[in-house]
């Protein structure tokens, strides 16, 4: 059992004084590859904000000591009109470690390049940010969540719209960063299939509703119908999770 | 040559100080143009305008009472003779910044929503001042308004200077933070900067720059200022530390050659710098559709 790293106790979250989940009693250990799904709306960028410490708790309180976080956003968030090159967005990540006065060390340097090659994208990391493929720009965002050592990776959406190959790619890049570098780490997606097949523990989470435990327990067909109020059908091939919705025939 | 002689030696602190307005406006401007917020450059000239034209009701008496507070003659001190409207429009445009800064995330009315509706009653408010206003002032509210670049005296060159050292100081000493919340505010207040703050502090200091440019250059000017030399630098630089160089080259260098070309052909020295620098624009623009 690794050391656990995060506790929300009898944590409530929300918008003002609106709840979204309460009574939410979970621990998050070291090394944890924690799935986050539900539908649009039902609190999953909240939850993660509240975690992050971007809004308030209506309650409760998520103890987190001195952890480091990495934050990926969704690339089409990011759509600069300046020509930042790769390496520039990626120095972001060691902004937030250093006050205003002190210049970019040689060490925040190191960490950067060190970054880039790990994500394969130091060949380009002269390159103009927005020249890049949709597949690249979500490595460099990765890149610059990494530049921040982080202990802890939140990643929000990263496959949307990119094409398989790169899909594809991008989920082993993930996979890899969780074993080799011993990362926690959150994965926000709507692709069920995906994120079964990956981590090892899932947070359901809709209205007033929130499952987390580990992937054999939780993913079951009656929690995807209460989670996303619609059937679904759950298949293990070769070892591998294939999910998907239950169509109603139309007449 | 013979007119260049002649704006030399009546007009040392008009071209001087119309380099540094440019200077200024170009470098905010890169800012303004980058975020998407090109119209909170015409909400703020416009707010400036009106925050000056509202000193002119001559309600509070900010000059006196400082002068009261310091114990100093205002009649005998030009700065604080120009204190009022400056201070006027400094406050319109912070507090403008505070409310837009505060409220663009929210999800009721759009940025543009916002915008718009602080612009027209900026303008409404203006005409509704001046209207109000002693008759004497009319003219020298007008005269601002029309910003003509060439009556810039020798204390408004000094606070232009002033204006132009703390804008590029406050983006030198916090570029990180500014950098980060500027190209991606909800990683950067994931990464621990706190996004709300900063934005905070960067719209603060584009209001500033702003208003106060607004005071001495006009309206026309200083939006022009902010739009098109950013609009050349983001069309033709390849890095960003070119954008800003290319940007302030532009804004600091195309004022004093259309007050040589208003001067010679005789016209106001602030549209004649707007059509200068559009015409250039257009060049640039031509230039680059055609290579590809």
């Amino acid at each position: 059992m690794n050391k656990e790293i995060i506790n929300f106790t009898d944590v409530s979250i929300g918008y003002g004084n609106t709840a979204i989940l309460t009574g939410i009693n979970i621990s998050i250990a070291e090394n944890d590859f924690i799935g986050v799904v539900g539908p649009n709306g039902a609190g999953k960028t909240t939850l993660l904000k509240s975690l992050l410490g971007n809004i308030k708790l209506l309650s409760g309180r998520i103890s987190k000591d001195d952890l480091r976080f990495g934050y990926v956003p969704q690339r089409d968030t990011v759509q600069p009109l300046l020509p930042y090159t790769v390496f520039d967005v990626v120095m972001m990540g060691r902004y937030s470690l250093s006050n205003s006065f002190k210049r970019i060390s040689a060490e925040d340097k190191r960490v950067v390049e060190e970054s880039l090659s790990y994500i394969g994208m130091s060949d380009v990391k002269n390159k103009n940010y927005n020249s890049l493929s949709g597949g690249q720009k979500q490595r460099t965002l990765i890149a610059r969540a990494l530049a921040v050592e982080p202990a802890v990776l939140i990643l929000d959406e990263p496959t949307n719209g990119m094409d398989t190959p790169s899909h594809y790619s991008l989920l082993e890049l993930i996979t890899r960063l969780h074993s080799e570098k011993k990362l926690t780490i959150f994965l926000v997606s709507h692709l069920l299939t995906d994120v079964a097949n990956i981590v090892k523990k899932i947070m359901l989470i809709d209205k007033n509703y929130f499952q987390f435990g580990d992937i054999g327990e939780i993913l079951s067909e009656e929690n995807l119908q209460r989670t996303y109020s619609s059937d679904f059908h759950i298949s293990e091939i070769d070892g591998e999770y294939i999910i998907i919705p239950k169509h109603t025939k139309i007449l | 040559m013979e007119i260049l002689h002649q704006l030399v030696e009546l007009f040392p602190f008009a071209i001087a100080g119309s380099i540094l307005a440019g200077i200024i406006c170009s470098f905010l401007g890169v800012f303004i143009v980058s975020q998407r917020v090109v119209f909170l450059g015409a909400v703020l000239t416009q707010v400036a305008i009106a925050g000056v034209a509202f000193s002119f009701l001559h309600i509070i008496h900010i000059e006196t009472l400082i002068a009261s507070l310091l114990g100093i003659t205002i009649e005998k001190d030009e700065l604080m003779h120009n204190f009022e409207p400056i201070f006027y429009s400094l406050l319109f445009a912070i507090l403008t910044v505070i409310i837009f800064s505060q409220t663009h995330r929210q999800k009721h009315i759009t940025k543009d929503g916002i915008l718009g509706i602080i612009f027209v009653v900026a303008i409404a408010v203006r005409i509704m001042f001046i209207q109000k206003s002693p008759v004497a002032d009319v003219a020298e509210i007008e005269s601002i308004l029309k910003g003509d670049i060439l009556f810039i005296n020798q204390t408004e060159f000094y606070i232009l200077g002033v204006i132009l050292i703390f804008t590029v100081s406050i983006f030198t000493f916090f570029r990180k933070q500014l950098k980060f919340v500027t190209f991606d505010s909800e990683s950067a207040n994931a990464h621990g900067i706190n996004s709300r703050k900063w934005l905070l502090i960067f719209y603060i200091v584009v209001g500033t720059g702003i208003s106060l440019t607004t005071r001495f250059v006009g309206d026309v000017f200083a939006f022009a200022y902010l739009i098109i030399p950013s609009s050349i630098g983001i069309l033709t630089a390849k890095s960003v530390k070119n954008v800003f160089l290319i940007s302030i080259l532009v804004g600091g260098a195309v004022p004093p050659v259309a007050i040589y070309f208003a001067f010679k052909f005789d016209f106001s020295s602030g549209p004649a710098a707007v059509v200068t620098a559009f015409v250039l624009f257009l060049a640039v623009y031509v230039v680059k559709k055609l290579r590809g």
